[in-house]
């Protein structure tokens, strides 16, 4: 077989390997750097889309957090003035249940007095009328046994003022 | 000892000449050199097969490796304007480490015939010379022989020319001589094994001494530097100078 020799440039081989290299070079692209870009560079657009999507939360999360906030320090306001308004209400209305137990029971101590005042009223007429019976029987009696009159007057008047004493 | 050292094999020659260029023959530069694109282009698509985004394979962690390193050395090296230069040089370096390696599975590296790295540098040597035309345009360029005194010129020119030259030769000359270190071990080894074996008597020594025992594993030492590290290192070289040559002409 017939072989080159071994220092020299063949003028075909030159040709040929100028084509080989562009044909590599084409086919490098192809197969390699082409399909492995595109995936870097979904990889890339990927996470790009990610990152932002993070800020986009937690921007969306700040301002959530803001109007919490904000609606929290509303609902405790809210929540005191409703405390003190309630504690208000109550001591007025407590004050006026004392007010009005005060005057209940004043009125009645008032009825009490009134009709203990009758009730003795009433119990001194019936011991008047009681002694006037009394003072009349006792007249009979001492008018059955001796008729003094001197006696008489003064039997009443004691009885009268040892009733009006009573 | 028989030891045959000596230029790539001729499979076939047609039979009608070319002016110039001489009669077309198919050698074995150009078959294992389309072996080469074979192997690079398959194991390109072995890697990029079944692509993803998420939660990616060894294969394709290595394949984004290699595009990475490719385009950072390029990039690197050149700027960010060259970054169309990166399928070219990465097309270059692939090319020669595969070219320079493939001897170890027994074909003739197409790195081993001068007309491939003439080609390479040639085409390097297209490269610079367009961008610095580019840079200063042709008045630039060709006032740029004369700097900086025109007794110079005659020297410039040399230089110029020897860019392509020393780089094309360089890479030839090592890849060459890593094949005649090769060669000139086998045949020291078979010498060596059939020496050492025919000590012993009778006709086992004589079946023994037959079979070259000591090339196996003793080539495989020395090939991890005349092969696999010088090899790597020269592709590495050539695409270093290449990245170089062209990023200096750029500047102007």
């Amino acid at each position: 077989m017939q072989v080159q020799d071994l220092v020299t440039i063949i003028p075909w081989n030159f040709i040929a390997t100028i084509c080989n290299l562009f044909i590599q070079i084409y086919l490098i692209k192809r197969f390699l750097f082409k399909p492995v870009n595109e995936v870097l560079a979904k990889r890339k657009s990927l996470a790009d889309a990610q990152i932002s999507d993070a800020v986009k939360t937690n921007d969306e999360a700040k301002a959530l957090k803001a109007q919490y906030e904000q609606d929290m320090l509303a609902a405790k306001q809210r929540a005191s003035e409703i405390l003190s308004t309630a504690q208000k209400n109550a001591q007025i209305q407590s004050e006026e249940l004392v007010r009005e137990a005060n005057a209940q029971a004043a009125a009645i101590k008032a009825k009490a007095e009134n009709d203990i005042a009758q009730e003795k009223r009433k119990a001194v007429n019936e011991i008047k009328d009681e002694i006037g019976g009394m003072a009349v029987e006792i007249a009979g009696k001492v008018i059955e046994r001796e008729l003094n009159e001197n006696d008489h007057a003064k039997l009443i008047d004691e009885f009268i003022a040892s009733v009006g004493e009573a | 000892m028989n030891v045959d050292i000596s230029g790539a094999k001729i499979f076939y020659t047609f039979p009608f000449d070319f002016p110039i260029l001489g009669k077309l023959s198919i050698s074995e530069t150009m078959v294992v050199s389309w072996i080469v694109i074979a192997v690079i282009t398959g194991l390109c698509i072995w890697l990029t097969r079944d692509l993803k985004v998420e939660n990616i394979s060894k294969r394709q962690a290595l394949a984004e490796m290699i595009v990475d390193t490719a385009n950072h050395f390029v990039i690197g090296n050149m700027g960010e304007k060259f970054s169309y230069m990166i399928p070219f040089v990465s097309a270059l370096f692939a090319t020669s480490v595969v070219s320079n390696l493939i001897s170890l599975i027994g074909l003739r590296s197409p790195t081993a015939d001068l007309s491939t790295e003439a080609a390479w540098a040639v085409i390097v040597f297209i490269l610079i010379t367009y961008q610095k035309i580019k840079a200063g345009g042709v008045g630039g360029y060709l006032k740029g022989f004369t700097q900086p005194i025109p007794l110079l010129t005659p020297f410039n020119i040399l230089s110029e020319l020897a860019t392509p030259i020393s780089m094309a030769c360089r890479h030839f000359g090592n890849i060459l001589s890593g094949l005649v270190i090769d060669t000139l071990i086998y045949g020291a080894l078979a010498v060596a094994s059939s020496a050492l074996l025919g000590l012993i008597p009778g006709i086992v020594g004589n079946v023994l001494s037959k079979i070259p025992i000591l090339s196996v594993g003793v080539p495989a030492i020395t090939g991890v530097y005349f092969d696999w590290f010088s090899g790597c290192m020269q592709a590495f070289i050539f695409c270093m100078l290449t990245t170089m040559y062209i990023a200096n002409a750029a500047e102007g």
